[in-house]
């Protein structure tokens, strides 16, 4: 017997009909409105302290009042629809958006308790402790080797080439890709792969030795072999660094990430743990952008 | 009731696709016959400049090569130590003032003894340039032991004599119509017979400076004066445009004053370029009180036309480095000036250089505002520095163009294909140096 | 209904499977009421043909399990969905335990009808009916508030099932007296306790039903809070 032999027997119609309104999940906060952020947005031991932050470009206020810490050794994911200031946001945690002219941050952001707008903290510092890894892979048109070596040598920090070698090579086995390309270290960094470009530009930017590495979207441009690559590196990552990730794919941010923060409108809507996130959020908000509702 | 007003129902629904794809085919012919008409005006409009291109080139060469080539005259001169140092001191400056037309011309009459009259004898002399004198001053100045010997030399023959062996004066024209008289022709053909008359290469062309002679004109001055122009105009608009499209692109501030700025160099660029030359000689000449006719103030002047063009290149190429590659670099903690140093500038690089090098072609072919500094003066003498008075190729082609001989129509040509030559190699180096550097990212 | 996602084949596909739960939740009350009915009837075909009917119950159990992987893995549904079809699935395997209870008392009539042995008393069955009327209540009650996703209905069956608990160990209590007065009942009377033990095991069920409601509307599934702490939580939210 199949199914279509199943439905012309006679099964009697259950009390209720498919017809009656069926009530939907009530989230604590039913209006689509936003009203401050829903969920705990401080943590026990913070990387990261950042406070009533806002962003403007020109005319624009591009992320409104976010208060958000990042706990040390943990990954936080962003997410949100486009243009919701997830990754403005993120940007304004190694200053990037100083690089844009019209761009304007006010509020407080503290990394291990110092100000990073203080005038005492140079950016070139700031930018060395944390680190960024970028939507599309850019290695720069070099080798691998002068890719990996290029941060270690502007600032300085080894002593002679042997040391820069061996940093090179702890960067590349850290990023999973000493193996792969340790017999080619002179051919350049463009011609890899699209996810060992990525794996490469994670190796340039722990080779600093930097305390937070922020991803904008690293897998965005991947396949999937590639993308589970990167999440496993960032699993492992996770040790010794504090990482910071933006990402349009929910699957990426509810596999990778302990917290996840969701944006919309440049509000930050909702944060907390990623398993409450993406089976239970609290703002309706989060629970129509992550049941597909929108966006 | 017809389908159509049934539009869930899937008949209808195959009905309106099918109306549509008639009505597509309709169209369609139509669709193709417009791209192919269009397809046709872009070949014809390629074929038609192609042959004007080809009809300029034809002409110029078919003018131009003749010049390459030269008549010369072989003659037995017996440097006749009477003549030269009838005291024998073999002094530079008795040999240096020697009567040298005089060794030539008793040569001459040797070759034609039949030759006594006066008015035939200096229509004999006149066969020969007036530099063949100069040529054996030369020689001797160099080696005075030649002087007691005899030496078969050959020297150029007067531009009306080369007018005639190479066919522009027309020998069938009564007398009096032609620079050439009877009796020369006569002679002329004499010493064809006897092999003393003969077209050789002409190096003269490529070694000697102006003259009024056009047989002695030769193109080197202009070449040098081009050099040294060209290497004052490098050299200050290639670092000056580099560092304001860097400064303009990387450092400023986007505010109205850069706006300013920038659509001022747009601007420069269609600013006539016989406006610089006023303006170079109001300035360098009359404020700063530089010489006239110099290489130095061309250079200058064509460095105030090149720079727009070098900074919007320039500016250009930095352009289109992508973002990525600065993020990259800033993301790592580099601070603007080595992110521009070690990324950005080796990346433009190629671009700059193109623009430059363009600059350079445009520079090299310009000609009116060197003329408002003094560039078309007569100068027979090659430059030797950027101080020297000298001229340019396309100002000497304006100056040839300009002189009345028969042969500097062959002349004027000929320097137009070197200078189509200079531009072609430059464009060449542009583009070898564009595929050479070019790095894909 | 479940309704605008992006993708409308997405709610389609949920309002799928929620139907296909709803007409399986018919087929089991039906196959209540069948094997109830057959009891009472002593109808021996109708208990052969109830207890032969659970395979399609198994079936829709099938189905049901089918669509859910595929909605997983195509899907990944996120939120409320991840908790609709979590909780439909779940109800779908409470149904078919329910199914098999309803199967088991089907079971029970052919053994103490077709065993051409004495009939039994009608004492030891008598409270059968009262039971099985309230699990058919308590199933209707769950399966209404699947229909409607309603709270309220859900919170009452899992209360309600208290009362059938207790009719549980009346009935049972009823047995033993019988039992006492003939010895000779004994075994129809392990007949009748395994009918009733069936119809209170569908109140159990009916129960984890409705806390799977509770689960997908709340967010939180309530066994894990005990007592009053899960009303609260449940009325306050309501």
């Amino acid at each position: 017997m199949n199914i279509s032999a199943m439905q012309q027997a006679r099964v009697a119609a259950p009390a209720a009909a498919t017809t009656i309104k069926m009530h939907t999940p009530e989230p604590s906060f039913q209006e689509r409105e936003f009203a401050g952020t829903v969920g705990t947005v401080t943590v026990d031991n913070p990387k990261i302290v950042s406070r009533n932050v806002n962003v403007y470009y020109g005319d624009k206020h591009a992320i409104k009042n976010v208060s958000l810490d990042v706990g040390a050794n943990e990954i936080v994911a962003m997410i949100g629809p486009s243009g919701c200031g997830k990754s403005t946001f993120l940007r304004c945690f190694n200053r990037m958006n100083d690089t844009i002219d019209s761009c304007r941050v006010t509020g407080e952001i503290r990394l291990d308790g110092e100000d990073i707008h203080n005038q005492k903290l140079d950016v070139v510092q700031l930018r060395a402790r944390v680190g960024m890894v970028f939507q599309k892979p850019n290695p720069f048109p070099k080798s691998i080797y002068e890719n990996v070596a290029y941060g270690p040598r502007i600032h300085g920090m080894t002593k002679n080439r042997a040391e820069l070698d061996e940093l090179v090579q702890l960067s590349l086995e850290k990023a999973g890709l000493w193996e792969e390309v340790k017999d080619r270290m002179d051919q350049p960094g463009t011609g890899l792969s699209g996810g060992q470009q990525q794996r490469l530009c994670i190796a340039r930017a722990i080779a600093v030795s930097p305390e937070v590495i922020l991803m904008d979207e690293p897998c965005s441009a991947l396949d999937p072999i590639a993308t589970a690559k990167i999440e496993e590196l960032m699993d492992e990552l996770r040790a010794n660094y504090t990482i910071c990730i933006v990402t349009h794919s929910m699957q990426q941010a509810a596999r990778v990430s302990q917290r996840t923060a969701y944006f919309h409108m440049g509000d930050l809507v909702e944060v907390g743990e990623t398993s409450d996130i993406f089976t239970n959020p609290r703002h309706k908000l989060t629970e129509d952008y992550i049941t597909g509702r929108f966006g | 009731m017809s389908n159509f007003s049934d539009p869930a129902s899937p008949a209808a629904a195959t009905a309106r696709s099918k109306r549509a794809t008639d009505l597509m085919r309709q169209g369609l012919a139509a669709r193709h016959r417009a791209e192919r008409r269009f397809r046709r005006y872009g070949l014809i409009a390629i074929v038609l400049g192609l042959t004007f291109v080809l009809f300029l080139l034809t002409s110029i060469s078919a003018t131009g090569l003749p010049a390459f080539q030269q008549t010369y005259v072989e003659l037995d001169i017996y440097f006749d130590p009477e003549e030269i140092d009838p005291e024998g001191t073999r002094l530079p400056k008795t040999l240096s003032r020697a009567n040298y037309a005089a060794l030539v011309r008793s040569t001459l009459r040797h070759y034609f003894p039949e030759v006594s009259e006066r008015r035939a004898l200096r229509e004999l002399y006149k066969m020969v340039s007036s530099g063949a004198g100069f040529e054996l001053r030369k020689k001797v100045m160099q080696n005075p032991e030649l002087i007691g010997t005899t030496e078969t030399i050959w020297v150029p023959t007067s531009d009306d004599v080369d007018m005639l062996v190479k066919g522009h004066i027309d020998r069938h024209l009564p007398e009096s119509e032609r620079r050439v008289s009877d009796q020369q022709i006569a002679w002329i053909d004499q010493l064809m017979a006897r092999g003393k008359l003969e077209k050789r290469f002409n190096t003269l062309f490529f070694v000697n400076g102006d003259s009024r002679q056009p047989e002695l004109a030769g193109i080197w001055g202009a070449v040098m004066g081009s050099v040294y122009t060209l290497l004052v105009t490098l050299s200050l608009a290639f670092p000056l445009g580099v560092g304001t499209a860097i400064y303009l692109e990387e450092f400023a501030p986007k505010n109205r004053w850069t706006d300013l700025v920038e659509v001022n160099i747009n601007n420069l660029a269609a600013v006539p370029s016989i406006v610089f030359g006023l303006l170079g000689l109001a300035v360098f000449i009359n404020f700063f009180g530089l010489p006239r006719s110099v290489p130095l103030v061309g250079g200058l002047v064509l460095t105030l036309m090149t720079l727009p063009t070098i900074i919007i290149a320039s500016r250009a190429a930095l352009k289109s480095v992508p973002p990525s590659i600065r993020e990259a670099a800033l993301g790592m903690g580099a601070s603007k000036m080595q992110m521009v140093a070690h990324h950005v500038l080796p990346l433009a690089m190629p671009g700059m250089l193109t623009g430059a090098i363009i600059g350079m072609a445009q520079a090299l072919g310009e000609t009116a505002p060197l003329l408002m500094i003094g560039m078309v003066a007569f100068i027979v003498d090659v430059p030797g520095g950027p101080l020297d008075p000298g001229t340019v190729l396309p100002v000497q082609i304006y100056l040839w163009a300009d002189s009345p001989e028969r042969a500097f129509v062959e002349k004027t040509a000929a320097a137009i294909m070197v200078l189509l030559g200079f531009l072609i190699m430059m464009n060449a180096l542009a583009v070898y140096l564009r595929k050479r550097f070019e790095r894909r990212w | 209904m479940v309704e605008q996602h992006t993708v409308k084949r997405f709610d389609a596909e949920l309002n799928n499977l929620r139907s296909l739960v709803l007409k399986m939740g018919g087929l089991v009350q039906e196959q209540i009421e069948g094997a109830i009915k057959a009891l009472d009837d002593e109808d021996l075909d109708a208990a052969r043909h109830i207890a032969l009917r659970d395979q399609l119950v198994n079936r829709y159990n099938v189905q049901v399990d089918e669509d859910s992987v595929n909605l997983l893995a195509r899907r990944q549904p996120m939120g409320s969905d991840l908790r609709l079809i979590v909780a439909l699935e779940k109800t779908v395997a409470d149904l078919e335990r329910i199914g098999d209870e309803a199967a088991k008392i089907a079971q029970m009539v052919l053994r103490i009808y077709d065993s051409g042995g004495t009939a039994p008393n009608h004492g030891l069955l008598r409270d059968v009916p009262a039971m099985a009327e309230l699990a058919l209540r308590l199933l209707t009650g769950a399966l209404d508030a699947v229909a409607r996703m309603d709270t309220d209905k859900a919170l009452e069956v899992a209360r309600r099932d208290a009362d059938l608990d207790e009719a549980f160990g009346a009935a049972i209590r009823h047995l033993s007296t019988y039992i006492m007065e003939d010895p000779r009942n004994m075994g129809h009377a392990i007949n009748a306790v395994f009918i009733l033990k069936a119809l209170e095991r569908m109140g159990d069920h009916s129960k984890n039903i409705a806390e799977y409601v509770l689960y997908y509307v709340k967010g939180k599934d309530i066994r894990s809070i005990e007592g009053k702490q899960a009303t609260d939580l449940a009325v306050t939210s309501a």
